[in-house]
């Protein structure tokens, strides 16, 4: 019983402590049940693929009834997500643990960094804690969706990414009309690809959301305003999560006596973050969070070597 | 069926799979303290869909627990596919084809998995 309640406990630390920050949790999740309950690799991203879904479950379905997420680019860019992450978790089968654990190390410090340099720690890792309670989030935006002041920047910051170098310009192509929304055209639908491929790949492999990969790409590169890159990354989570999920539950990678109380103390802590948003010191709480990612990766790379 | 309609019952269609499978895992969970089960506890029960009609009816935490799992996952599932009948009935052919492929893909997944 004790046990089960610290698991719960533990689902409701990571659920809080990553939404605060704007994780979905898989990358606070699979450290908790590998060093933390001494589970292997493999089951520990099972669980964690587990919490992911009901996470981007529950956040999705209020950026949807708010109008926020392009459900066309999401469902597009799912294909290419969704086979990517059936590649990653057939791969997931053939690598050691002692390989995906290095690698997660790498992930966990690609991630610190991430949050080191990024100007808002969670629209770096593209997933809010508002959205998930239901309540307490204001809609992202309505009717002409980046007229606001946050979105002509960022319609702004994608233009100059085209300036910069990092995104082509492309002709109005019919499709990246279709898929564009109020206020935004998508470009350069090619690398969009490629990065939803990679998120894929490392969604199932790691037992995390990819949003860390979607957003910039979607952002940076895509044209999409940030706040619609975030939500729509929500909604592609679920899928891909899925896709790898259902991999690991035939092959006996989830644990149905870890998994449940996990996503239950994740969904109940991630609930509770969009109550604390407005009382905790976040810049305190992030530069404490990367401290913590570089232990944790310095401890899981020590597993990994053995 | 308009852009908003469609994305509000994919909302909706979202929001009922997380708390079905909320509350089914939270029973589960109940009866695994009731029952004394621990997290911990080794072998867990494998997942079995033939399995899992009668452990519901024994009230056997196990079915809950893998009903509420397999909520879980197939939620975004059942979110494509309500997607796919609104694409169609909204006479979209393009979205219907990415919705299908992304069904597809999903459906694949099963099998390998379960071929492996």
């Amino acid at each position: 019983m004790f046990e089960l309640l610290l698991l719960v406990g533990g689902g409701v630390a990571a659920g809080a402590f990553g939404a605060l920050l704007g994780l979905g949790g898989g990358v606070l999740i699979v450290p908790l049940l590998t060093l933390g309950f001494g589970l292997p690799f493999r089951e520990a991203v099972g669980a964690s693929l587990v919490c992911v879904i009901v996470t981007s479950s529950a956040a999705a379905s209020v950026y949807l009834q708010r109008d926020v997420a392009n459900l066309r680019l999401g469902m597009t860019l799912e294909m290419f997500t969704a086979i990517a992450a059936l590649a990653g978790g057939l791969i997931a089968f053939l690598l050691p643990d002692r390989v995906l654990a290095i690698m997660f190390a790498a992930l966990l410090l690609y991630v610190a960094l991430t949050m080191a340099r990024a100007r808002d720690a969670r629209e770096a890792m593209g997933v809010s804690p508002g959205p998930v309670a239901g309540s307490g989030a204001r809609a992202r935006h309505d009717g002409p969706a980046v007229a606001d002041e946050d979105g002509d920047r960022d319609t702004a910051t994608a233009d100059s990414a085209i300036d910069a170098g990092l995104a082509e310009p492309e002709p109005d192509s019919s499709l990246a009309a279709s898929l564009s929304g109020p206020g935004y055209r998508i470009h350069s639908l090619g690398r969009g690809v490629l990065g939803s491929l990679l998120a894929g790949i490392v969604s199932a492999l790691f037992g995390v959301g990819g949003g860390i990969v979607k957003v910039p790409v979607m952002n940076l590169i895509m044209g999409v305003p940030m706040r619609v890159a975030t939500a729509t990354s929500n909604l592609m989570i679920g899928v891909t999560a899925s896709a790898g999920g259902l991999i690991y539950l035939f092959r006996g990678g989830i644990d149905p006596y870890v998994a449940a109380p996990t996503a239950v103390g994740v969904f109940v802590g991630a609930s509770l973050a969009s109550r604390l948003a407005d009382r905790v010191d976040l810049p305190v709480l992030r530069l404490l969070f990367i401290a913590v990612l570089v232990v944790t990766a310095a401890q899981m790379a020590l597993r990994g070597i053995g | 069926m308009n852009d908003a309609r469609l994305e509000r019952t994919i909302g909706l269609v979202l929001g009922a799979g997380a708390i079905i499978s909320f509350c089914l895992l939270a029973i589960g969970i109940a009866g695994m303290g009731v029952t004394h089960v621990g997290p911990l506890d080794r072998p867990f029960p494998p997942f079995d869909l033939n399995r899992l009609g009668s452990d519901l009816v024994a009230l056997n935490p196990a079915g809950f627990l893998w009903l509420g799992l397999l909520a879980v996952i197939l939620t975004p599932s059942v979110r494509v596919l309500a997607s796919l009948l609104g694409f169609a009935a909204a006479g979209e052919r393009r979205m219907v084809a990415v919705a299908a492929i992304v069904l597809a893909a999903i459906c694949l997944s099963a099998a390998l998995g379960a071929g492996g």
